[in-house]
């Protein structure tokens, strides 16, 4: 195993380790099949549920396991390696940081202690449903109205990319008091799925990470009660950037995983396969290659373990996540890209299980904020 | 000098425009609609607003109306106050 960076003291180290061991015996089996047929996998979300994983960030007295966010980042590593269903990971990633953390940092005591604790447990799988047909990467341009009528507010819109939802009981969704406000109108709803008006629609068919459904949702005069309100009115935007923050930091835990087990790999496929009566790794394009995807890993791994540490000590990392979401996600794909070339025309092949990987990857440079929009991000820190 | 103004003044220019010279942004130059404050600077104007001057704002006070201007937003913070 390529070792570890000193980012993680020794007690984390062992969960990591315990966590590589947990995906490597239960998660990820039959995953050419899954792939194809999109199958999630409820069984292996509870299994990781009974592990802890749904639960956590979320402190003990609302059922979690109240770890910190660099422990956190290392047990996600540690499933990136370890498991090969990254959409499995895409589905636990959109739970904890979009519904549960949301839940957390801005619920009230009620929403915190009715909904944290079966989000832990495993019966409850969350959704968050902000993106439109109109409003992607200008999210905020968002058309779904939410109209208060007394001590309830009423829901219509459409939402669509959004992860989970085919099996989604719980949905954090943003809508606008009134366009005129702009971004300051947006405002968040906790919405049960059987809420009459929550439809789901049309399940969305993906290039990568198919086995985490998703699908769009129709709110079709829902109605919520205004103790479903998340936050205050108009405050969606924070809730929502708060979601973005957490998600960009921790899901590119598990994109350090992946890499390492894709480095390891590739490594003894080049010193293995023989061609011209030497190992391919002999040969410096091929060596170069798995050179740069080390370079890549070591460059990658400091990144993302200083957003933990940033916000362990409760300072802001929207800059520096966004650098690490724009790094870490690029540089997945190129190392997804070279272990393809490296394994040849095999890596090509789906029973390989090496082209998965790559399709996977691309979805990094697009969710929680394209590699564009994390450029801007960054430019706008530095004043332009 | 209006503290209120000078207090927006100082904050807009030290986190939305590094470098600027303070004669450019007057009470009067528009923040939004002009692009200089994008959501996530708005939402950061309006917390420190709050947090400032000690008022909470309800969504419909942060629209266009009352928080695109320095003048405008001073105005809002002192009926604000008026009204604690």
């Amino acid at each position: 195993m390529i070792p570890l960076g000193t980012d993680l003291n020794t007690s984390h180290e062992e969960l990591q380790q315990a966590a590589i061991d947990f995906a490597k015996d239960a998660l990820g089996h039959d995953m050419i099949e899954r792939d194809r047929e999109q199958a999630f996998d409820r069984d292996d979300w509870q299994k990781c549920a009974e592990f802890g994983v749904q639960g956590m960030p979320i402190p003990q007295e609302y059922g979690g396991l109240g770890l910190g966010i660099l422990p956190l980042i290392g047990v996600m590593e540690g499933l990136g390696y370890g498991c090969r269903d990254s959409g499995l990971l895409f589905s636990l990633n959109a739970h904890l940081w979009t519904n549960s953390i949301p839940i957390l940092i801005y619920g009230t005591e009620e929403q915190k202690t009715r909904w944290l604790p079966p989000l832990c447990d495993g019966s409850l799988v969350g959704a968050n449903g902000a993106s439109e047909p109109d409003a992607g990467s200008d999210i905020f341009s968002m058309r779904t109205r939410a109209t208060r009528r007394g001590n309830e507010y009423v829901l219509n819109g459409a939402k669509t990319f959004v992860t989970n939802a085919p099996v989604a009981d719980l949905f954090v969704v943003y809508a606008t008091i009134d366009p005129a406000l702009g971004p300051m109108g947006i405002t968040a709803f906790i919405v049960e799925r059987d809420r009459p008006g929550l439809n789901i629609g049309k399940h969305m068919e993906k290039m990568g990470l198919r086995t985490s459904p998703m699908a769009e949702v129709v709110l079709e005069d829902c109605i919520v009660p205004i103790d479903n309100r998340l936050g205050r009115e108009g405050r969606g935007v924070e809730i929502f950037e708060c979601s973005m923050e957490w998600e960009r930091g921790c899901i590119l835990g598990s994109f350090l995983g992946v890499m390492r087990r894709q480095l390891e790999g590739c490594i003894a496929h080049a010193r293995s396969r023989k061609q011209f009566g030497k190992a391919i790794g002999k040969f410096q394009s091929v060596a170069n290659r798995i050179v740069d995807m080390r370079v890549r890993l070591d460059t990658s791994r400091p990144m993302v373990y200083r957003i933990g540490e940033l916000k362990e000590q409760n300072k802001t990392a929207v800059l520096e996540a966004s650098i690490a979401k724009l790094y870490v996600s690029e540089a997945l794909v190129q190392s997804a890209l070279d272990a393809v070339q490296i394994y040849g025309g095999y890596g090509y092949m789906t029973e390989q299980e090496v082209e998965r990987d790559l399709r996977d990857a691309v979805a990094g440079t697009l969710y929680s904020g394209t590699s564009e929009i994390q450029r801007n991000i960054i430019a706008r820190s530095l004043g332009l | 000098m209006d503290p209120i103004k000078e207090s927006l003044r100082s904050f807009i220019l030290a986190e939305y425009l590094l470098g600027e010279s303070p004669a450019n942004l007057t009470d009067q130059t528009p923040l939004r609609t002009s692009g200089i404050l994008d959501s996530m600077a708005t939402l950061g104007l309006v917390s420190f607003v709050e947090k400032t001057f000690g008022v909470m704002l309800d969504a419909h006070e942060t629209g266009i109306d009352n928080f695109d201007r320095i003048e405008d937003i001073a105005a809002l913070v002192a009926r604000k106050k008026l009204g604690q």
